[in-house]
């Protein structure tokens, strides 16, 4: 016979507030099976756990109940003490009264009897618990980052120095990122590609990180510790290990003038070329669209230059295999674009700032471009209609973001810093132009950063107009800003030789397949998900996978490398172990009953069911069954309700225990 | 118009050559067995038969009142088979959709199966006497609407073209009718019909999807389906039937066939099929698919549901 017994949470005042936990205890105490029912103001803490165990070594109790929040929170917890007090801990389960019932209830009476129910239904339930013995997987200690931009760099070269082997897979033809595109970075002005460009060498000269550039993530299969990674390496029509990076063949390419996305289409670039010079690796990739042996077949000039014979014309894409224990996501972010969306979008275009037609319009990078030493104008401000330098400067900012009619209501977080510093560099290369700033309000939160934006304002000399911009249009070769100054309560107008915005922060493209490859989940933005917005700011839901960097949200450079190294700690910390236990929840074929219609092993989302031969003793074939590889299963239970003659179920989660807990209502 | 007939005279010729070819293939050692069609006692009629002997050839027939899907004897009813062998199997297009779902769901290899399709008009309805003669009137509903009169992917198929006349369709008009219902006209019209069901499970029985050894309402721990004939049992079963065969049933209208009830339970299933059809723009066919549209899960999928 069962001796269970009961602990009910008043979580402070969450739960006692709206359930009378007296009352539940009172009334569970008198359920068959219960021989123990307390209720304690904090059953997680300290001595509130303390109280679970005393109860079950002095009542010998053999299941346990604890009625308080969400599994989610603190079954881990509970589950933890039972075992610590030498029961299995699969004999531990949790009623949540607390988001099920205080939380969304507010007639008390009701909400006690709910809370009655609810705890009278896992009663039933746990006594058909069985004790789940710990099954322990090994882990592969490689890990893969997606994305090679500075939040990807940093993951890589922390977990590569701690020990382990590193894949990282970029999709550019060089890793960088948005930040080899930066000029010069706030709060100090420092050079961005000055203390970038060493941290890249140091990827493509490290022994235990492996490089994969032009490569996209093809699938991925498996399970904390055990992941296959398949990689998209695209043909890059250079061989890589034998191009010595001389850089004859882009000299000698007869089509010249492509747009260089690196430089946001501002600068030119060959059909064959590195984004950049301080590309790492400094192999440059042929154009395939542009290219003109590609195109009709004749050309073929780098070939015939090149020295090594690196050009490969007739090289296909190839897909590798990769075994990795962890995975850091870092795919950054990209810039929203004000042109017109297409129908349906959430996400609107800015038709009264010319939906992008209107040229000396541009955008925070390309600003960027313009002011580096190294982009299309050679650190010159410079319009990019007609190339004389603008005298009259507006920034616009929070363009797309805090916009609710735009689509967007989040804050983009690094445009108020990045458009003070615009106006530092622009005062430092155009003496006698004049900066304006349209804002709504400047949010500097971080180390030296107010002073930083004051000193935009009372040193360089920028002036900042509280108000937003209603509409742009081109009148000759000005760009009339029409906007409003809220803080003398007066209409603006300011005619102005080029306008640059601070467009809102949005993940990368195609954010949304990755994350469904990787079974991460993702906000209505395409934002990825922690676990824990406070707690478990690095970690994904999904086990095993870690975020760093802006596709969590709009991150500046100090927080993505902070957020970097923590998930790479987070990786570091998975493989200082060489067996990982995972929770023994998992599916099991009920053999006399499965007719191998393999339903299950197509719905299983892991690839955990493999067929199996059920033989006679004398060897012959009887029939072919399901088996659940538990090192694999994910214990999702879509099996179990796939399932046509209810021959596999998942531990923990049996038919007999949910109707138990149907029966019990 | 209920009495214009239905030229059957390609049965003589398609029976002659099922007895040829299984005869060949019998005694070349092709298969180890043919099931088929026999006559069986009373005039016209009738019944499945294994043959395993080249010598017994002759007893095979095809005429209207081949009513039976044979599928069901390659699954659970595998008594009098032999173990090992490719065997042969004679097929309507009907039957052949079964087949090919069953290739589809682990049951068949299709390189085990020799497959004798049969070039068909229609057959006659279970109401009907087996020795009369096939009318607009005494053709099963299933073959009012049939669109498999001539199976395909078969490794032999007797070189006949059925005459096949438009016909008033049944089903179709049925779920019309019922379409037009109000949600409780039709929950009270199914409760009036599930309410003669005796549980007698023929219809599970002579169902070739139906293949689980164990079948879920025969359990008891838990219990999931009422197993006394009361109304909630057998709603509850009568469900899971549906719900279970949507996506995967042919329309081979055996189990409204042998329903001592008369429950009409092909409408049913025609009306699970139509839904399929119109969510997920599947039918089922004569092509072996790998996932049903029930165990597959696309972006585009109707998600009208969750509210």
């Amino acid at each position: 016979m069962s001796r269970i017994g009961v602990f009910i949470c008043h979580c402070g005042e969450n739960i006692s507030r709206t359930v009378d936990v007296e009352r539940v205890a009172a009334e569970v105490g008198k359920l068959p099976g219960v021989a123990f029912a307390t209720d304690y103001k904090y059953m997680c803490s300290d001595p509130g756990q303390g109280l679970l165990k005393k109860a079950i070594r002095e009542e010998r109790l053999s299941h346990v109940v604890v009625a308080a929040c969400s599994p989610r929170m603190h079954e881990k917890t509970f589950r933890k003490a039972v075992e610590s007090a030498g029961l299995n801990p699969f004999l531990c389960e949790m009623a949540n009264i607390r988001e099920h019932c205080s939380w969304v209830h507010q007639d008390r009476k009701e909400a006690t009897v709910k809370a009655i129910e609810l705890v009278g239904m896992m009663v039933e339930r746990v006594k058909k618990n069985r004790v789940l013995p710990t099954i322990t997987v090994p882990v592969t200690k490689r890990a893969l980052v997606i994305g090679g931009g500075i939040a990807g760099i940093q993951a890589a070269l922390d977990i590569a120095d701690a020990g382990y082997e590193v894949i990282l897979v970029e999709r550019e033809p060089s890793i960088g990122g948005h930040m080899a595109q930066l000029s010069e970075t706030f709060p100090t002005l420092d050079c961005s590609q000055c203390i970038m460009t060493p941290k890249m060498v140091d990827v493509a000269n490290h022994p235990r990180i492996r490089l994969y550039t032009y490569a996209e993530i093809e699938r991925v299969e498996g399970y904390i510790g055990n992941f296959q990674v398949t990689v998209r390496r695209k043909a890059r029509s250079v061989i890589e290990e034998k191009c010595t990076g001389c850089g004859v063949c882009m000299e000698k390419c007869p089509v010249k003038k492509i747009p260089n996305k690196f430089d946001q289409n501002l600068g030119m670039r060959p059909a064959i070329y590195v984004p950049f010079p301080q590309a790492v690796p400094n192999t440059p990739v042929i154009d395939r669209e542009n290219c003109i042996k590609f195109k009709t077949g004749k050309c073929g000039v780098c070939r015939k230059v090149c020295g090594p014979g690196a050009v490969d014309y007739e090289q296909e894409d190839r897909l590798i295999v990769e075994p990795v224990g962890a995975i850091v996501v870092a795919t950054g972010f990209d810039l929203y674009s004000i042109e017109e969306k297409p129908k349906g979008s959430p996400i609107k275009g800015y038709g009264e700032f010319g939906h992008g037609r209107i040229p000396d319009v541009i955008d925070g990078m390309t600003f960027e471009r313009l002011a580096s030493a190294s982009g299309p104008t050679g650190g010159k401000i410079l319009r990019p209609s007609d190339g004389r330098e603008p005298k009259q400067i507006v920034f616009i900012q929070c363009v797309g973001s805090r916009a609710r009619e735009k689509g967007i209501s989040y804050c983009s977080k690094i445009c108020c810093m990045y458009t003070a510093k615009h106006t530092m560099l622009y005062h430092h290369k155009v003496h006698d132009g004049q900066a304006y700033v349209f804002f709504m309000d400047a949010r500097t939160p971080g180390k030296n950063y107010d002073e930083f934006w004051r000193r935009s304002i009372e040193e360089e000399e920028a002036v900042y107009i509280r108000g937003m911009v209603s509409r742009l249009y081109q009148k000759g070769d000005k760009i009339v800003v029409m906007g409003s100054d809220i803080a003398v309560g007066v209409q603006v107008e300011i005619e102005a030789d080029m306008v640059v915005l601070a467009t809102a922060v949005q993940p990368q493209k195609g954010a949304d397949a990755l994350a469904q490859k990787l079974g991460i989940s993702y906000d209505k933005y395409n934002f990825y998900s922690e676990a824990h917005a406070k707690l478990r700011p690095v970690e994904c839901a999904t086990a095993g996978i870690y975020l760093a960097g802006a596709c969590q949200g709009p991150k500046d450079i100090p927080d993505t490398v902070s957020q970097a190294s923590a998930a790479a700690a987070k990786v570091i910390i998975l493989f200082a172990r060489d067996q990982l236990e995972r929770e023994p929840i998992v599916a099991r074929v009920r053999e006399a009953g499965c007719v191998g219609c393999f339903y299950c092993k197509k719905v299983c989302p892991y690839g955990a069911v493999e067929e199996k031969e059920i033989r006679d003793r004398q060897g012959n074939l009887v029939k072919v069954v399901a088996y659940v590889n538990p090192g694999v299963c994910g214990g999702c239970g879509t099996c179990q309700a796939t399932c046509p003659s209810k021959s596999v179920e998942l531990d923990g989660y049996t038919d007999e225990q949910i109707v138990a807990m149907i029966e019990a209502l | 118009m209920h009495d214009n007939p239905i030229d059957t005279s390609i049965y003589a010729a398609v029976t002659e050559a099922i007895q040829g070819e299984a005869r060949r293939i019998l005694s070349e050692g092709h298969v180890a067995a043919v099931v088929g069609y026999a006559a069986a006692r009373r005039k016209g009629s009738a019944q499945p038969v294994v043959v395993t002997r080249a010598d017994d050839a002759g007893k095979l027939i095809f005429s209207a009142a081949c009513v039976n899907n044979l599928a069901v004897y390659l699954t659970k009813a595998r008594k009098e088979i032999p173990k090992s062998g490719k065997i042969g199997i004679v097929v309507k297009g009907c039957d052949l959709k079964a087949l090919v779902g069953l290739m589809g769901e682990s049951q068949l290899k299709r390189e085990e199966l020799y497959l004798i399709g049969v070039p068909c008009a229609g057959v006659l309805a279970s109401t009907i006497q087996p020795d009369t003669a096939l009318t607009a009137g005494t053709i099963a509903p299933k073959c009012r609407e049939c669109d498999a009169h001539l199976p395909t992917g078969c490794d032999f198929v007797p070189a006949r073209q059925p005459v096949t006349p438009e016909l008033e369709k049944h089903y179709s008009a049925e779920i019309a009718r019922l379409e037009a219902m109000t949600p409780a006209e039709r929950w009270a019209y199914w409760k009036g019909q599930f309410k003669k069901c005796i549980k007698c499970y023929a219809c599970r029985q002579v169902c070739p999807f139906c293949f689980c050894e164990q079948c879920l309402c025969d359990r008891n721990k838990p219990q999931m389906v009422e197993t006394t004939p009361r109304p909630a049992g057998n709603f509850a079963w009568h469900i899971v039937r549906a719900m279970h065969l949507a996506g995967r049933c042919a329309g081979c209208a055996e189990c409204e066939r042998v329903c001592p009830m008369d429950i009409p339970l092909n409408l049913l299933n025609r009306k699970m099929a139509k839904e399929l059809k119109e969510l997920y723009d599947y039918e089922a066919g004569f092509e072996v698919r790998e996932k049903g549209p029930l165990a597959t899960y696309d972006e585009k999928d109707d998600q009208s549901f969750i509210k």
